[in-house]
């Protein structure tokens, strides 16, 4: 599966334009990377834990979406777009969309 | 527009297919099961803690935390009358006791009409006139209650039930930063119910000790169950499950104290 | 005592309506994208080349969903212990579905075929006064659809 988040696959035509698909996931981080990273907040810098788990459930958004494009027969996702939003406190959604093409 | 067209999408790419009571479930269970552990070792910390407390610091500590008016003498003669009998009530049954010299223990009158007497830190028992007017037919009923108020203090339970409630509080508001107030909610229900377990654990204790005391200083506990006997007739049945009262149920109590009765004699 | 009554009643009350209602809607949003099926949605910007003369006009759909209560409390017991949240995803699903649906009965009522450049966006409202309060999330579709000059 070819992601690109520009209207075409460079050095490839597209064949078939399929429609949109996307991916979401909503993840909680437990409680005790709650604390860690209110201690965290403290003295600033990165909290590689919440990294980490934003990086994971992004990448299972985007897992989803390629399942939603394989589903539909294309070989190709363009124009990918990522959207990130809070639900509540400590709960985050990831969202991945773009069109699944074909591409020869 | 040629090449361009939109596929169906199969269902169930995004949601997860898991009956939402099974995670339910799971949750609840596995939140409840922490909760308690938890909260049973915070309480085991708190009271661990409490009987490290001298008794000199306890009646310190009661001095400064406890309201003016029960340090207070009463002010009326009547009033004042009550009260010099109850405390002699309390110093002929604290006799048997072996309650220690450096808690004195400190009887408070209330012209309340609450059925009810209670002991708290640094040896202090508040009765209730409300009490007085419902075993005034039978000392023994009265003397029952006072020893059970005595037993309160002679086992320290005033001061590890307030180690109990902060280490549990404690932990408590720990709970408090996370998650929703739902969630909150349920941490304090079920840590609050630990602390009901170990209440009715002490008032059963304080109820055995008082019996003793009773049967010591009047030979028999014939009368005792009285009081139980009034609150249960009071309470017209509608009493909440066991494991949600801080108290054992009445007819437990009047059970046991029909035990002991049966006990005694036969032993005679 | 009248707490836990209350709190049970609550679950329960959210469980079952929840249930209800989110079968009902699935039910519903798939009627309506079987309706919708010929008009075409893409996310991408470039039209292809129109044999008739076209004109393009915005077109948006927004919904406003809230979580009830049974998935606010596994949502908030599940916070405890981090993972999946599996009770906003099906939130998330049909909101996201119900705003591209109104986005293309928008389009429909202009006489449009297709939409292009179709973006999504979802923000969490009404949560702002007290932190810990799980309030509502809105979705939103927009895109340019394309209507035939006649």
């Amino acid at each position: 599966m070819i992601l690109t988040n520009i209207e075409t696959v460079p050095g490839k035509t597209i064949v078939k334009h399929l429609g949109l698909v996307n991916g979401n996931t909503v993840r909680a981080k437990h409680a005790g990377k709650d604390l860690l990273a209110g201690l965290k907040n403290i003295v600033g810098g990165e909290l590689k834990a919440y990294t980490e788990l934003l990086q994971e459930s992004r990448d299972e958004a985007t897992q989803r979406m390629i399942e939603q494009a394989n589903a539909v027969g294309a070989n190709a996702v363009v124009n990918v777009r990522y959207s990130t939003s809070s639900v509540s406190a400590g709960a985050a959604e990831l969202f991945a969309y773009g069109t699944a093409v074909v591409v020869e | 527009m040629n090449g361009y067209e939109n596929p169906d999408i199969p269902e169930g790419i995004n949601v997860t297919q898991e009956h939402p009571l099974k995670e339910f479930g799971q949750l609840v269970i596995g939140v409840t099961a922490l909760i308690i552990i938890l909260a049973l070792a915070f309480s085991e910390l708190g009271a661990y803690a409490a009987r490290h407390l001298t008794l000199e610091q306890e009646v310190a500590l009661a001095h400064r935390m406890l309201p003016a008016m029960w340090t207070e003498t009463a002010a009326e003669p009547a009033e004042q009358a009550e009260r010099k009998h109850l405390q002699e009530l309390a110093d002929r049954l604290a006799r048997h006791m072996a309650i220690p010299a450096a808690m004195p223990v400190t009887v408070h009158y209330s012209a309340e009409p609450v059925v009810n007497a209670m002991a708290t830190l640094g040896g202090h028992i508040v009765v209730y006139q409300g009490l007085l007017d419902a075993t005034k037919d039978s000392e023994t009923a009265l003397a029952m209650v006072m020893a059970h108020e005595l037993a309160h203090i002679k086992l320290r339970h005033p001061a590890t039930a307030m180690g109990r409630g902060f280490a549990v509080a404690l932990l408590l508001s720990t709970f408090a930063g996370l998650g929703d107030n739902v969630m909150q909610g349920w941490a304090n229900s079920v840590g609050t119910l630990t602390a009901l377990r170990y209440s009715r654990e002490q008032e059963a204790a304080a109820d055995s000790l008082a019996l003793e005391t009773v049967y010591r200083e009047y030979g028999t506990v014939k009368g005792a169950e009285i009081f139980f006997e009034h609150a249960s007739a009071e309470d017209n049945g509608l009493t909440p499950p066991a494991i949600l009262s801080t108290h054992p149920s009445h007819e437990e109590r009047i059970r046991k104290i029909q035990n002991f009765a049966a006990k005694e004699s036969g032993a005679e | 005592m009248y707490d836990l009554i209350v709190f049970l009643t609550l679950i329960a009350l959210g469980y079952g309506f929840g249930q209800h209602a989110e079968r009902k809607h699935f039910r519903s949003i798939l009627e309506r994208e079987k309706e919708l099926k010929t008009l075409l949605c893409f996310s991408e910007r470039r039209i292809p080349e129109q044999e008739v003369p076209v004109q393009g006009q915005l077109v948006s759909g927004s919904v406003v969903i809230s979580i009830d209560y049974f998935k606010q409390f596994v949502a908030g017991l599940r916070n405890l212990f981090g993972g999946r949240v599996t009770a906003y995803e099906s939130l998330l699903e049909r909101a996201r579905r119900e705003a591209i649906l109104r986005m293309k009965e928008q389009a429909r009522d202009l006489g449009a075929d297709s939409v292009w450049n179709v973006r999504l966006e979802t923000a969490a409202i009404s949560q702002g006064a007290q932190r810990q309060q799980v309030g509502s999330m809105e979705v939103m579709a927009y895109g340019t659809a394309l209507i035939r000059k006649t």
